[in-house]
């Protein structure tokens, strides 16, 4: 398989002889469970902040047990944990119940813990932006007379974005890299695909350096789409320097 | 699903009328019928299972798969999982059987259940070139050895080369073991014989390492062979199994697709 040059970039090709076509597929599945993690993360996130700032005892502790637990066990056990034992344990207890069994997929796996850890994270980060609005405007606001849900819409919300937006692209670009633990369970994501072409052609350094190019890939864009977001959050502030 | 296995009269027979139309019109059973998940190891061990660069996974196993699964009526689908969660994948339900290199072994077996063997081959150890290596434990006394995780090479080496001085070394892959072996960072791999042969025989495997030879035997480690992983208590599946690999040992076609890859029986004695 391995041509004559030091690089063989017709293995890169799209079509069958070539590994490109599959690369890609892998790097679409990376892209659906981070969207889709990281979506799933940010719902969290958001209840998880309103809950920590605004529910009653019980809801808080339950909350801080979320981000404690989360945050300390690694997402690799996590993936592990929800895939294996997690698909046996449901299949049991929709027995005890006479349902049939499911399967729960490598991609909803992949998306359902991606999307637990990144609420615990992004809990956190919601909760020290809606912190950092300033006392005042909020209390201005209900001087106004704005019901509580036009507060959060009008002022609580885009007050926090300029202080969230930093964080939570954090957690993006570490949602798309996470993406990459779901090999362990052998679902064809981009980091699969990449030690499986490369260990049947041999051709390590060109696959992994490709893999590596596609996640800085999706990093740059991704930085594109965050700078502007985070002007549209910041207009009205004056540049600092 | 082999739970539903159990169906009334009727889904019988539409099954079979499914089944029926499905041959009439490919010639080869597709969707319609009971639909097999084929658990194998996600990863390139040739000869036996490995990917193409369309997605497909080919190989000595893989025909064997198709030709079993074809006597055996079933609709069997290549379902790729990582390998140290292949027992794991059976058992929760995510596959339905392992065609996947796996050997018979007595602990294994309090898991999962096997069918009869359907190939057999010695266990051997490579090296590098020029290195003074014997397979046995004085012969590899203060040297590193790879071995994948959760194989038999894996119990074998831990019973009789780690008491012995040896440092063994696990690896998630086969393809990774070979690759450390390959830069130097292991001494010495210890693994299947015809596995290791399609190793050597690449580009990368002529230049750095040879045969060193095949281990002490030791069948309450390695086991009497490969068979076909099952859930327990899964009976008539196994039945069927085991009756369409003796069908196809005895109509030749066993013998048919293994001599596209190996020049000796492969099905050992």
């Amino acid at each position: 398989m391995v041509g004559d040059s030091f690089i063989n970039w017709s293995l890169l090709s799209l079509s069958a002889p070539g590994w490109g076509g599959l690369l890609l597929q892998g790097f679409l599945s990376s892209i659906e469970i981070a969207v889709g993690g990281y979506a799933l993360g940010l719902l969290l996130g958001i209840g998880g902040a309103s809950g920590k700032l605004y529910g009653g005892p019980l809801v808080r502790d339950l909350l801080e047990c979320y981000t404690t637990v989360v945050r300390a066990v690694p997402e690799l056990v996590l993936i592990l944990l929800l895939y294996y034992a997690g698909t046996d344990l449901l299949n049991q207890v929709l027995g005890a119940f006479g349902i049939g069994t499911v399967d729960i997929s490598g991609l909803m796996a992949g998306i359902f813990v991606i999307g637990v850890v990144q609420g615990a994270y992004s809990t956190e980060v919601l909760r020290g932006a809606i912190k950092a609005v300033p006392a005042g405007q909020i209390e201005a606001a209900r001087a106004y007379g704005m019901s509580p849900f036009m507060v959060l819409r009008r002022i609580t919300l885009p007050a926090m974005l300029p202080y969230a937006i930093p964080g939570l692209a954090n957690l993006w670009l570490i949602a798309t890299k996470d993406t990459a633990l779901l090999a362990v369970v052998g679902f064809s994501e981009l980091t699969l695909v990449t030690r499986q072409a490369a260990g049947a052609t041999k051709a390590y350094l060109l696959f992994f350096c490709a893999a590596g190019a596609l996640y800085l890939a999706l990093t740059l864009v991704s930085n594109v789409f965050i700078g502007m977001l985070e002007r549209h959050a910041r207009r009205g502030f004056a540049e600092q320097r | 699903m082999l739970n539903k296995q159990k169906g009334n009269g009727m889904k019988k027979t539409l099954k079979l009328l499914a089944l029926a139309t499905a041959l009439a019109i490919t010639g080869a059973a597709t969707a319609a019928a009971e639909q097999v998940k084929v658990g194998i190891a996600a990863e390139p061990y040739p000869p036996f299972t490995s990917p193409d660069a369309s997605g497909n996974w080919q190989g000595w196993e893989i025909e064997f798969m198709k030709a079993m699964c074809a006597e055996a009526k079933l609709d069997c689908v290549v379902t790729p999982v990582a390998w140290d969660g292949i027992i794991p994948a059976l058992t929760s339900k995510k596959i339905d059987m392992i065609i996947g290199s796996l050997s018979i072994t007595a602990e294994r077996q309090k898991t999962i259940d096997f069918s009869d063997k359907y190939y057999n081959t010695p266990t051997g150890i490579i090296g590098a070139k020029g290195d003074d290596i014997t397979p046995t434990p004085e012969g590899l006394a203060g040297k590193t050895i790879g071995v994948q995780v959760s194989t038999v090479h894996q119990a074998y080496a831990m019973k009789h080369f780690a008491p012995a001085g040896v440092e063994v070394k696990e690896y998630q892959t086969q393809d990774e073991a070979n690759q450390d072996l390959a830069a130097g960072r292991v001494d010495a791999v210890q693994a299947d014989a015809i596995a290791l042969d399609a190793f050597l025989e690449s580009d990368q495997g002529k230049q750095c390492c040879d045969y060193k030879g095949e281990v002490a035997e030791d069948v309450d480690v390695i086991g009497p062979g490969v068979g076909v992983g099952l859930r327990k208590g899964e009976t008539e599946l196994k039945e069927k199994i085991n009756a369409a690999i003796k069908a196809i040992r005895e109509n030749g076609t066993y013998e048919a697709f293994s001599k596209k890859y190996f020049d000796f029986d492969i099905y050992g004695g």
